[in-house]
């Protein structure tokens, strides 16, 4: 096998974006993937398969986690192939970002200094980065750019500085009810925002339009259209002619002495062949629970509490999304400003977010740090949506009575929903270990996580719901509801890997590089000390992309 | 806890699948002879006439069959969907597939009433709805009949496979 400059574990976002750089700068690189490729061509719409089966991730029979909740008193632990709460999210080339929807927004230049900006909550972890938004924004502005994050500038006083006028691309095309949410947004004094989008509205080099497949979410993307790693980073850096895109290749631990990583030592997913894969420099991103996982297995005489935890700090303050969901039915015979044909046009988006409830400094409800909420259709997915109509108080609903049901629920109303996201407050009782006793199917130990939200993230999260509730009420919306929870997201998953100045507080340097180990780092959501209050895959790539600059800059001294 | 415990008495449906399932004999004749019981109780939550295809037309028997035998599928739920058509075989003595439609409905919803009867009957709604409304490529939905009757279509690229070759 030759060696590499530079060997990147996992293929997704963070994956992608260090390649793609690393690449273009002309360093041989190898990407090392536990999943399969699935191209463009092979991507369906089908249902079955994508949504109710695990076509995209491991059978949890071979490969689980441990997730350690409280119950009364007692910590309890319970395998997912027990519980079939997965902790996977899209094992493929590209990872999750095949399957994403794609709302993406930056986080505010005070997420970056969130304890200086508000002080200490008590029983919170809270720390201000090592960086500003100053040092992210350019690439912010690069992601924005080569993923293909089509939007509109717009003023709003939480909408975070930008160094370019505006989005490469215009938004994607728009439902009508954009009509009446804007409405019932200013009736209310709200301020309704496009929400920036990775989704091509216009073709792009190989990439082609969205199509408007009413289907997108969940699904990888028939024309390229989606900013996935595999359409935007990974085939141009194929192109380059610099990267070996290694797929079925598991990567159980990493071997290191005292001062470097040597080799990642891997399982061929198909053959079982092992193999040790050598290169000058080691990037992880695999996940942040998963990188965590990692470093903890490939723990050695030199490194007995695992590799860059020196500091024993690795897999402490691991971070999810905060927030919850919640949604209203728009029916036909109570409508407003839109005709209900309009409404049910298939495939368009709603694409509206509000900012307004970022940060909260208000006489009555007080100060604190709130969140953003997106809007959207409810998923159109054919079998869950009639699923979830068979049901009143308890008993099923069967014969005729279900079939009037289902068929007025499709044709009679459609649901609009919106998705809060608040800061998930790190905290002792939220972190990533791995459980001797428990391996997978390659025989290494699983990770184990404890999860715990802060008693503080559930009341930010009630108090944004209930403003959205009354956008919904104010839309003419019924049947509302929303549901704020404790559980966590298992698809918004970060920190465990702390970047920082300070080595005994931290994990990672402030290039994401390992205290401990120079030719080690980690280019995924691991680093962060703090979520910030939206999804993180745009926050993901842009710091991989700056991590990767750094990394070229490491290259060019050897 | 064990995974059957849960599957049976816990509230929560949709569990992942699993790979590396044994099929054995016994299995499989024991799916063969539970199939007509499970056949009925599809036809009666999907009866002609409504305005869903039925069960029948739908074919959705074979469609479950096939769904809980595949090797992707959860073996755990596999058995709990035999072993929950002969408890209710067993409830009625042998004779739900001689009874009326009235007592058929009395009889299920007497199952229902227990929570491992209830999990089993959402068991195998969830079942039936996934036949009706997914791709036809799956052998139900016959011409796209589902779709149709709920005036909404699967998206394209339609699946040129099942499972894309799991």
């Amino acid at each position: 096998m030759k060696h590499f400059d530079v060997v990147i574990v996992g293929s997704g976002a963070s994956g992608g974006a260090v390649a793609y750089t690393l690449c273009r700068a002309g360093y041989k690189v190898a990407v090392l993937e536990k999943g399969r490729l699935i191209r463009r061509e092979a991507f369906s719409k089908d249902e079955l398969a994508y949504c109710r089966r695990d076509i995209v991730t491991p059978s949890l029979f071979d490969e689980y986690h441990l997730i350690e909740e409280k119950v009364g008193d007692q910590w309890v632990a319970t395998p997912t192939y027990e519980s079939g709460w997965s902790f996977w999210n899209g094992n493929i080339v590209g990872g999750s970002s095949n399957l994403m929807s794609g709302m993406l927004h930056r986080m505010h230049p005070d997420d970056f200094r969130l304890k200086s900006k508000y002080g200490e909550i008590e029983g919170a972890n809270v720390v201000d980065w090592p960086i500003t938004y100053t040092e992210m924004e350019p690439y912010y502005a690069m992601a924005e750019s080569v993923i293909g994050i089509s939007g509109v500038a717009q003023k709003h006083r939480f909408e975070p500085w930008r160094s370019t006028p505006d989005f490469p691309q215009p938004p994607t095309r728009e439902n009508e009810v954009v009509k009446l949410f804007d409405k019932s947004c200013r009736a209310l004094g709200i301020t309704p925002l496009v929400t920036p989008r990775a989704v091509l509205s216009r073709d792009k080099e190989h990439r082609n339009a969205c199509y408007y497949s009413n289907f997108c979410g969940s699904y990888g993307c028939s024309s390229g259209a989606k900013g996935s790693a595999t359409e935007a980073l990974l085939f141009p850096a194929l192109s380059t002619g610099n990267l070996t895109l290694m797929s079925h290749t598991h990567v159980k631990y990493l071997k290191s002495s005292k001062e470097k990583v040597t080799s990642a030592v891997t399982v061929d997913t198909v053959t079982g062949e092992t193999r040790e894969i050598t290169a000058d420099i080691f990037v992880l991103a695999a996940q942040a629970h998963e990188s965590v996982r990692l470093l903890l297995n490939s723990k050695n005489r030199h490194h007995p509490g695992g590799l860059s935890n020196s500091s024993g700090e690795l897999g402490k303050n691991l971070l999810f999304s905060a927030g919850g969901s919640g949604q209203g039915e728009l029916h036909r015979e109570s409508l407003k400003e839109i005709s209900f044909e309009a409404l049910m046009e298939r495939g368009l988006f709603v694409n509206r977010s509000i900012l307004d409830w970022y940060y909260i400094d208000h006489w009555w409800d007080g100060r604190f740090k709130g969140g953003s909420v997106e809007f959207m259709f409810e998923h159109q997915n054919i079998i869950s949506m009639a699923c979830k109509n068979n049901e009143e108080g308890g008993k099923l609903i069967w014969g005729k009575a279900l079939g009037e049901r289902v068929a007025k629920r499709f044709k009679e109303s459609k649901s609009i929903r919106f998705e809060i996201f608040n800061d998930w407050l790190p905290n002792d009782d939220c972190f990533v270990t791995v459980d001797e006793a428990h391996r997978d199917k390659y025989g290494m130990p699983v990770g184990k996580l404890r999860i715990a939200a802060h008693p503080h993230d559930l009341k930010v999260g009630s108090y944004l719901a209930g403003k959205c509730e009354a956008v919904l009420e104010e839309m003419g919306a019924k049947n509302i509801y929303s549901a704020i929870s404790a559980l966590p997201p298992q698809n918004l998953i970060a920190g465990g890997c702390r970047f920082g100045d300070d080595p005994g507080t931290s994990v990672l340097n402030r290039h994401c590089r390992s205290h401990d180990i120079p030719n080690l780092y980690v280019a995924d959501a691991s680093f962060m000390p703090t979520g910030g209050s939206v999804a993180y895959t745009w926050t993901i790539y842009a710091n991989a992309f700056r991590v990767a600059d750094h990394i070229v800059r490491d290259l060019s001294k050897m | 806890m064990t995974r059957r415990d849960f599957l049976a008495t816990s509230a929560v449906v949709g569990l992942s699948a699993s790979l590396s399932a044994r099929e054995t004999n016994g299995e499989t004749k024991a799916l063969e002879a539970a199939a007509p019981l499970i056949a009925a109780v599809q036809q009666h939550m999907f009866p002609e006439e409504g305005r869903l295809p039925s069960a029948k037309a739908m074919d959705t028997i074979t469609f479950l069959k096939e769904t809980i035998t595949h090797a992707s599928y959860d073996r755990d739920i596999r058995g709990f969907v035999i072993e929950g058509a002969q408890e209710l075989e067993h409830r009625t003595k042998g004779k739900f597939l001689m009874m009326d439609a009235a007592q058929r409905e009395a009889a299920l919803r007497s199952y229902e009433e227990t929570r491992y009867g209830s999990n089993w009957l959402t068991r195998i709604m969830t079942l039936t709805m996934e036949a009706i409304f997914s791709d036809p490529i799956y052998g139900s939905n016959i011409g796209q009949e589902g779709w149709k009757a709920v005036g909404s279509v699967g998206g394209v690229p339609r699946p040129k496979e099942r499972y894309i070759a799991l």
